[in-house]
């Protein structure tokens, strides 16, 4: 029992110190970043922005330049950047990858007032929910304030990236495309041809398979997303597939039947519907798998920069599109919300962050060569050879088309995503999937 | 006294050893690969590490701030903890010793909400606390955190308090105790092994709970530290080595804990149980 | 006469049952209420309407044939908690009371799995199930064997299980086995006297002893299988392979936080608490405990 005393004593205790610095920490924070700024702020009184009558201010942002993406350390160097040009400005970051989570949660924030002052999000109809909102400011708005608000971006991609709605009110960076990368070494090793019309991607998987090597790297329960568009794009060509239904297009269905005629060429891994996406990159990465369907941002992961080249996707047998048709666009930018807009001490702030990241300077890092920059940016000077393949695909591409769920509801797109394991395997009809999914998005 | 070896007792501990190495196991492989290089886990996951290296834990702190972390974590648990046995004894105090109407309706809610999955409360909940701008702060995962392990702790307490005979109390109301003394004075003490029980449960449900966390805390700085594993996973997924240091590092303090309190468990659930 | 008075009452019981309403059947009215509205989105936007549905989506209930799957695999998951995971515990402890040493070593290691987080648990066997240099692929591969998709359709069920069912058994063990310290030796004694074996002794003593013990178990493994999630969903999430590891509590979550469709995922809570309702009701009614045992199940 005494035992038993001092265990609950020593708890009580360790919990009453923690309490104690909570409290004490909740009051000191502020006061301690006033001393700091103040600090700063004496040193930089040279600064011919900086003023005495700045206030501090601290800016919650949050970007999809997060995670695994490739230009994680990029935003990270220009908000480094920006808060030594503007030391009274403390930004407070919390950018993630973009899954369907993560949008989930940012929807959230937007509906009950928990937005951030400054988000780059998309600017499809992945961003309805939080559209509906309506809490950002249009850069007409900014721009009769800050003339050269966006000042560098090429009107073409300003107009891409704007909303549903047709009002711009994201200042966009870059664009992508997606493509079949290939393991080209693993093509010559067993006398391949690489996969440019679909004989030599069916000879490539027999071949493949037969020495086992998996024919096609791609997760079909995590992320089979970039089968789906291209296999309905290659079936229905670029402008059925870019309608929107409401009843299944013979098309679409005969895209998607596909994935069952793949899975059992054995064209899949093994574990396909179990294995994560990432897990899947890895087997193309190690040369374990020989082909992968992926969007530009992968090309930088790659660690073989020499032997990986795009192949444009073939057309599929009685496909209507033409070669070289592609998916990619540009979906996302920078957007300003009301909240921070209305606040006198932060519009500046925010106004002078989205212009630091959307600079010429910060749109070529970003950029890399890898897809399309929404600036007139310098070709770059050193590329590997994947990047140059990649520029050469994508300046071949025949047409540019938006993916799916730039144009139907998230739920309904959702729920495509999650039916495409089934379909592969025959447990449901790809039109039955596709009008239970337009139904959804008609409600 | 001399001890007798049948073939029996050995079968006995050769099944009881077998079942302890499944539950070492698996921690032993974690902390091992722990120390290895990722590439070393995929390709020989049971030898000892070839090199030994700590990279993955400077790894882990470089990427997270653990302390903070650590900190967080304590300061969400605890408060959880402390507040549940409070709570939870005095219902079951109030639940056990008086007679009221009302009563079983009472009874059947609290073990009806055993039954409530957390996600299907906790968008009402978030909505709530966005309400009252509390969102990013710990008392915005304290407070549901508290309700979601109320009942369970008034059940065990309930269970306990029922196996202690009134004479005591009696006893104190003649000499003149109100219930509040009573209630310090007596009760509590007595209910010291069932306190311990909840308070481990609590501690370990709290700390282990990911999904409240997520959803309420927002900014990295304030994350507790189960949840660097999540962050650890989903970002650097196939960094094996990194994820087995960041469930070494999650798991290491709450097994410090539970072998340093787990006489006291016993105890409690001896009482808790049986009692009843 | 101490407690005549009801007033202290009010003290005692309101401010935890205040946290309770609050923070557990508000959310969840209100959760109900959302199962019969078209949500579009997780909260109602300022100025957003959501369409009444009414009943569709319980009506939904009886034509989706994942939820079939996930009301059998969370039956099955019952049924196989009560066979090996109550069952694997009683003898653990039956085994470790007989023994004179290191019961205390057991009485720690046991509970190992219950401290560690399920997700982190989760991880570690996907670790071990990965067909790309997984712990058990790895070992095959030692012995020159081919390797072997783990999580294939026809074996998930059961490998997603394995560690489900493991890593609670400390939990009942604990329990239990502090019922059987809580028999007196001196039946045992009594029946050793009368020459009665060990093995009888099981059956004629500790076993009829326990019933009221074995109730609180069972009701609480049962009312826990309902809720199963984040251990599966940490090794395979949403149901993989095929859907065919779906439980209640998983396609819940798909459906809430994957596909966005908020009211259908409302709608399996109230399903899952109904089920958890009903079932721990028949399991009193058909152990009815000795003693009056007042606890209903856990996390």
């Amino acid at each position: 029992m005494s035992n038993m005393k001092k265990v609950l004593v020593m708890l009580l205790s360790i919990v009453l110190v923690f309490s104690f610095f909570t409290a004490c920490g909740k009051e000191g924070t502020p006061a301690g970043n006033k001393v700091d700024t103040k600090d700063k702020d004496n040193k930089k009184t040279d600064d011919k922005d900086v003023t005495d009558k700045q206030n501090p201010v601290t800016l919650i942002t949050v970007s999809m330049y997060g995670g695994t993406d490739p230009n994680a350390e990029n935003y990270q160097r220009h908000n480094a950047e920006f808060m030594a040009d503007y030391s009274y400005v403390t930004i407070e970051d919390d950018s993630q990858s973009a899954d369907q989570d993560w949008k989930t949660k940012i929807a959230a924030d937007f509906a009950v007032g928990n937005e951030p002052d400054v988000i780059q999000y998309f600017t499809d109809a992945n961003a309805s929910d939080v559209l509906a909102a309506d809490k950002f400011v249009s850069i007409d708005e900014i721009k009769a304030e800050y003339p050269d608000y966006a000042g560098d971006i090429l009107a073409s991609a300003l107009k891409a990236a704007s909303n549903p709605d047709g009002v711009s009110r994201a200042v966009p960076t870059t664009g992508y495309w997606e493509g079949l990368f290939c393991n080209k070494d693993l093509f010559d090793k067993f006398n391949l041809e690489l996969p440019t019309d679909w004989d030599k991607m069916l000879t490539a998987i027999d071949t493949f398979k037969a020495n086992n090597i998996v024919p096609i790297a791609v997760s079909l329960n995590n992320v089979p997303h970039y089968w789906v568009e291209f296999l309905m794009l290659s079936a229905a060509g670029p402008d059925g597939y870019s309608v929107v239904p409401t009843q299944a297009p013979a098309d679409w269905a005969k895209g998607l039947d596909m994935f069952k005629t793949l899975r059992d060429l054995g064209a899949f891994p093994v574990d396909t519907d179990t294995i994560d996406n990432d897990l899947a990159g890895e087997l193309f990465k190690n040369k374990e798998a020989a082909m992968q369907l992926d969007g530009s941002w992968y090309a930088g992961g790659i660690p073989d920069q020499d032997n990986t080249v795009l192949v444009s996707f073939p057309v599929i047998p009685g496909g209507k599109a033409q070669a070289g048709a592609m998916v990619g666009g540009i979906s996302s930018g920078f957007y300003i919300t009301k909240k921070a807009w209305n606040d006198p001490d932060k519009r500046d702030a925010a106004v002078k962050f989205v212009m630091a990241h959307t600079s010429k300077e910060a749109i070529t890092d970003y950029w890399g060569g890898n897809g399309q920059a929404a600036a007139a940016v310098d070709p770059l000077s050193t590329m590997t050879p994947l990047g140059v393949s990649g520029l050469e695909y994508s300046s071949a591409a025949t047409s540019i088309s938006s993916p799916t769920d730039a144009r139907i509801s998230q739920e309904a797109y959702n729920t495509l995503i999650a039916g495409i394991v089934d379909v592969s395997t025959g447990a449901k009809s790809s039109t039955d999937l596709l009008n239970e999914v337009l139904a959804i998005n008609a409600k | 006294m001399k001890r007798k070896l049948s073939i029996g007792y050995v079968i006995i501990y050769l099944v009881l050893i077998l079942w302890a190495i499944t539950t070492i196991f698996p921690f032993v492989w974690v902390i091992n690969n722990s120390f290895k290089p990722s590439r070393e886990v995929v390709n020989s996951s049971f030898s000892l590490p070839k090199e030994f290296t700590l990279a993955n834990y400077e790894n882990a702190f470089e990427k997270q701030n653990i302390l903070t972390s650590y900190y967080n974590s304590m300061v969400i648990s605890g408060s959880v903890t402390i507040s549940v046995m409070i709570l939870s004894s005095m219902m079951a105090f109030a639940m056990t010793r008086y007679n009221f109407k009302g009563k079983s309706i009472i009874n059947s809610l609290i073990i009806s909400s055993l039954m409530f999955p957390a996600f299907s409360t906790i968008i009402p909940v978030f909505k709530m606390m966005t309400d009252f701008n509390l969102l990013n702060k710990a008392i915005s995962v304290i407070l549901p955190q508290i309700a979601g392990n109320l009942s369970f702790a008034t059940l065990v307490m309930m269970g306990f308090l029922r196996g202690i005979p009134l004479e005591m109390e009696e006893a104190a109301y003649m000499e003149g105790a109100g219930v509040g003394s009573v209630f310090v004075r007596i009760i509590t003490p007595l209910l010291r092994p069932a306190l311990a029980t909840v308070a481990i449960f609590c501690f370990l449900w709290s700390y282990n709970d990911l999904f409240t966390q997520l959803i309420m805390i927002r900014r990295r700085v304030k994350y507790p530290i189960s949840a660097l594993l999540i962050e650890i996973s989903s970002k650097y997924g196939k960094d094996f080595g990194l994820m087995a240091a960041a469930v070494t590092l999650i798991i290491v303090p709450v097994l410090l804990v539970y072998v340093f309190l787990q006489k006291n468990i016993i105890k409690g659930l001896t009482a808790g149980a049986i009692k009843g | 006469m101490l407690y005549k008075k009801k007033w202290p009452l009010l003290v005692f019981l309101v401010p935890g049952f205040v946290m309770m309403l609050v923070f557990l059947y508000l959310p969840f009215i209100n959760n109900i209420r959302g199962s019969l509205y078209d949500m579009t989105s997780v909260v109602q936007m300022p100025g957003q309407e959501f369409k009444f549905i009414g009943l569709e989506n319980y009506k939904n209930l009886f034509i989706d044939p994942k939820i079939r799957i996930a009301i059998i695999n969370s039956f099955k998951m019952m049924g196989l908690t009560i066979v090996f995971q109550i069952g694997t515990a009683l003898l653990l402890a039956i085994l470790v009371d007989s023994i004179k040493h290191g019961q205390q070593f057991f009485r720690i290691v046991y509970f190992f799995p219950i401290v560690i987080s399920a997700t982190a648990i989760g991880l570690i066997f996907k670790l071990f199930y990965n067909y790309n240099g997984g712990m058990l692929n790895q070992l095959l591969e030692h012995f020159g064997k081919e390797p072997i998709n783990w999580l294939a359709p026809s074996i998930a069920f059961v490998m997603i299980s394995i560690p489900t069912l493991w890593s609670y058994v400390g939990f009942y063990f604990v329990i239990l086995l502090t019922g059987i310290n809580g028999i007196s030796d001196e039946m045992y004694e009594a029946a050793a006297i009368d020459g009665c074996s060990k093995f009888k002794q099981v059956f004629y003593i500790t076993l009829p002893l326990l019933r009221g013990v074995i109730c609180t178990c069972v009701t609480l493994g049962v009312t826990g299988a309902l809720k199963v999630f984040d251990l599966p969903w940490a090794i395979v999430p949403k149901g993989a392979p095929q859907g065919v590891t779906h439980f209640l509590g998983t396609y819940m979550y798909e459906q809430t936080f994957t596909i966005s469709n908020f009211d259908y995922g409302s709608t399996i809570a109230l399903l899952i608490v109904i089920f958890g309702v009903v079932v721990s009701w028949i399991v009193s009614r058909i152990i009815r405990p000795d003693k009056n045992l007042e606890y209903g199940g856990a996390e």
